[in-house]
């Protein structure tokens, strides 16, 4: 036994070793970039005319000392922080309705103390649904999303929670896995029925730990609103690809710290409200 | 007092969900939220999704792209570890001397992790491709600065975290502060580090293949391409590919962890 240990430990080393040489052996040699390149005259001229037009250097309007470009970027900042929490809103609310069949030791019977054929088929199929709304990263989402609904922050948070559904599902199906059967079973004994062994037994022992994940995940929503704005879903991201086309550069220096604020407020208030229910 | 305590946690859930409610408000609802023809595209790309484009070009384009995005994955999760591993010790403060030092080192690295991670790998992709142009080093750069700031915290907490006695024995041994960092830090987040980098591995590459969206190459780059002409078995022949590496190496990691501990 410790040898197979061993060596699948070593052959993951290798293949992990092989993995990133071939891979920077494929940028460097296959795709020719080199670094040199990247410092060539005309792209530090580029650069530095780039980091120019966002420190505001030679403009004429700079946006981020213009008290109305502040007003309207703060507006989309609400926009962006609605568009958030209506993302893992709606992911937690789809979570709760899927979460319990999903646990293995609900389809098995060894939580709730009942059994049925069926519950390994909807165990599968919720299951599938998590890995293929997680793997789908929240842009390609988006990009599918705008299809159907009109611009604005509705499919952006759609768009989110669609990714984050799956990852919260996971996360949280692991949590019941790990939640110690015997209090049910006291219950179950005690003559409870399937309803009250969920609301006395289950939720209890779990909210909490639900909690930690639904803020930490609002975190990395918070992160990626700007993402989902650029293919048209509202907010901060969609005003800041149109700047950008429009090489307003001041603009997204403005932009950029209004986004800045609104994730560390996010980091700072989950981190708070963690603490307020410990 | 005791009943707030009690209450707390109701306290909480009411205001959470008062707030969803206000931010359902920020929605446009009377001028309707669908287009027009927006039910049929949703049953188009709905049926597709059972009847992916397999065509033999089609499939190893996406095998080309996939391997695309995996290298800069890799390669952009590579780079991070090495910036994670210095900045996160140096964060940790293991290494400072005085108390003083301590927070200093804590303050300035920790700041400097928040910074790279505030910011989405896809917006420094763009401020990148934006000054130096289209280059693979901007895909792999844009994954490594966000990716290295958020293993380099995580592995700073995990450092913090280690118990007081063994590192308390190296130091009564006489270890100097580096000895104590690799024979006494180093060795007990050794497990943790590397099932939380794997798990990371995975996200870098979903973020990688998004990279296209700035015009970089790889998976997002034909998903878009095929999604703007209206080609939804081709959208779903690649995400498929994406949906396998994910789990592939979801899978991989589950070992390694299972190994471990």
């Amino acid at each position: 036994m410790k040898q197979a240990k061993f060596s699948f430990m070593t052959v993951s080393f290798l293949v992990a070793l092989l993995l990133i040489l071939g891979s920077w052996y494929f940028v460097i040699a296959v795709e020719k970039a080199s670094l040199a390149d990247l410092f060539s005259r005309e792209n530090v001229e580029y650069a530095s005319k780039f980091i120019k037009g966002l420190l505001g250097i030679g403009v004429e309007e700079i946006a981020f000392l213009n008290p109305e470009s502040w007003s309207d970027a703060f507006v989309l900042t609400i926009e962006t922080l609605q568009m958030s929490i209506l993302a893992i809103g709606f992911s937690t609310i789809l979570m709760f309705l899927t979460v319990l069949p999903a646990a293995r030791n609900v389809a098995d019977g060894s939580l709730t103390l009942s059994r049925g054929w069926y519950r390994w088929f909807v165990f599968g199929f919720i299951r599938i649904c998590y890995i293929l709304s997680r793997s789908i990263p929240e842009l390609v989402w988006a990009m599918i999303i705008i299809f159907i609904f009109k611009p604005g922050i509705l499919p952006g948070a759609i768009a989110l929670a669609l990714h984050n559904f799956g990852i919260l599902g996971k996360l949280c199906a692991e949590v019941i896995e790990d939640t110690d059967p015997r209090p049910m079973r006291n219950l179950a004994s005690a003559g409870a029925g399937r309803a009250q062994i969920l609301m006395y037994g289950v939720f209890p022992s779990v909210l909490p730990r639900f909690l930690t994940y639904i803020l930490y995940r609002w975190e990395v929503i918070m992160r990626t609103t700007i993402v989902v704005g650029f293919v048209g879903a509202g907010g901060l991201g969609q005003e800041f690809k149109l700047r950008m086309s429009f090489f307003h550069y001041t603009e997204i220096t403005l932009l950029l710290i209004c986004y800045v604020i609104l994730v560390i407020l996010a980091d700072y208030i989950s981190e708070r409200s963690r603490f307020f229910v410990k | 007092m005791l009943s707030f305590d009690l209450h707390k946690r109701k306290i909480l859930t009411l205001f959470l969900f008062a707030v969803f409610i206000w931010s359902l408000f920020g929605v446009n609802w009377q001028a309707g939220v669908l287009h027009s023809g927006g039910l049929d595209a949703a049953a188009e790309i709905f049926a597709a999704m059972f009847s992916p484009d397999h065509s033999l070009g089609i499939i190893v384009l996406a095998l080309e792209s996939s391997w695309i995005t995996l290298a800069y994955a890799t390669a952009g999760m590579s780079l991070a570890l090495i910036f994670a591993l210095i900045i996160g010790i140096l964060a940790s403060g293991v290494l400072a001397s005085g108390k003083q030092s301590h927070f200093a080192m804590k303050g300035m690295f920790r700041g400097v992790l928040g910074f790279m991670r505030a910011i989405h790998e896809l917006v420094w992709a763009w401020l990148f491709v934006a000054s130096f142009g289209l280059s693979p080093y901007a895909a792999i750069f844009a994954l490594a600065i966000p990716y290295g700031g958020i293993l380099g915290r995580i592995f700073a907490d995990m450092l913090n975290d280690v118990p007081e006695e063994p590192i308390k024995a190296l130091r009564a041994a006489g270890a100097s502060k580096l000895q104590c960092l690799f024979y006494g830090y180093l060795p007990m987040v050794k497990g943790s580090m590397l099932s939380y980098t794997m798990y990371r591995y995975e996200c870098a590459v979903r973020s990688s293949a998004i990279m296209s969206f700035v015009g970089l190459g790889g998976l997002g780059y034909h998903i878009q391409l095929s999604l703007q002409d209206i080609q939804y078995d081709e959208v779903w022949t690649f995400v498929y590919f994406l949906v396998l590496m994910v789990v592939l190496i979801d899978g991989w990691s589950n070992m390694i962890r299972k190994r471990m501990v």
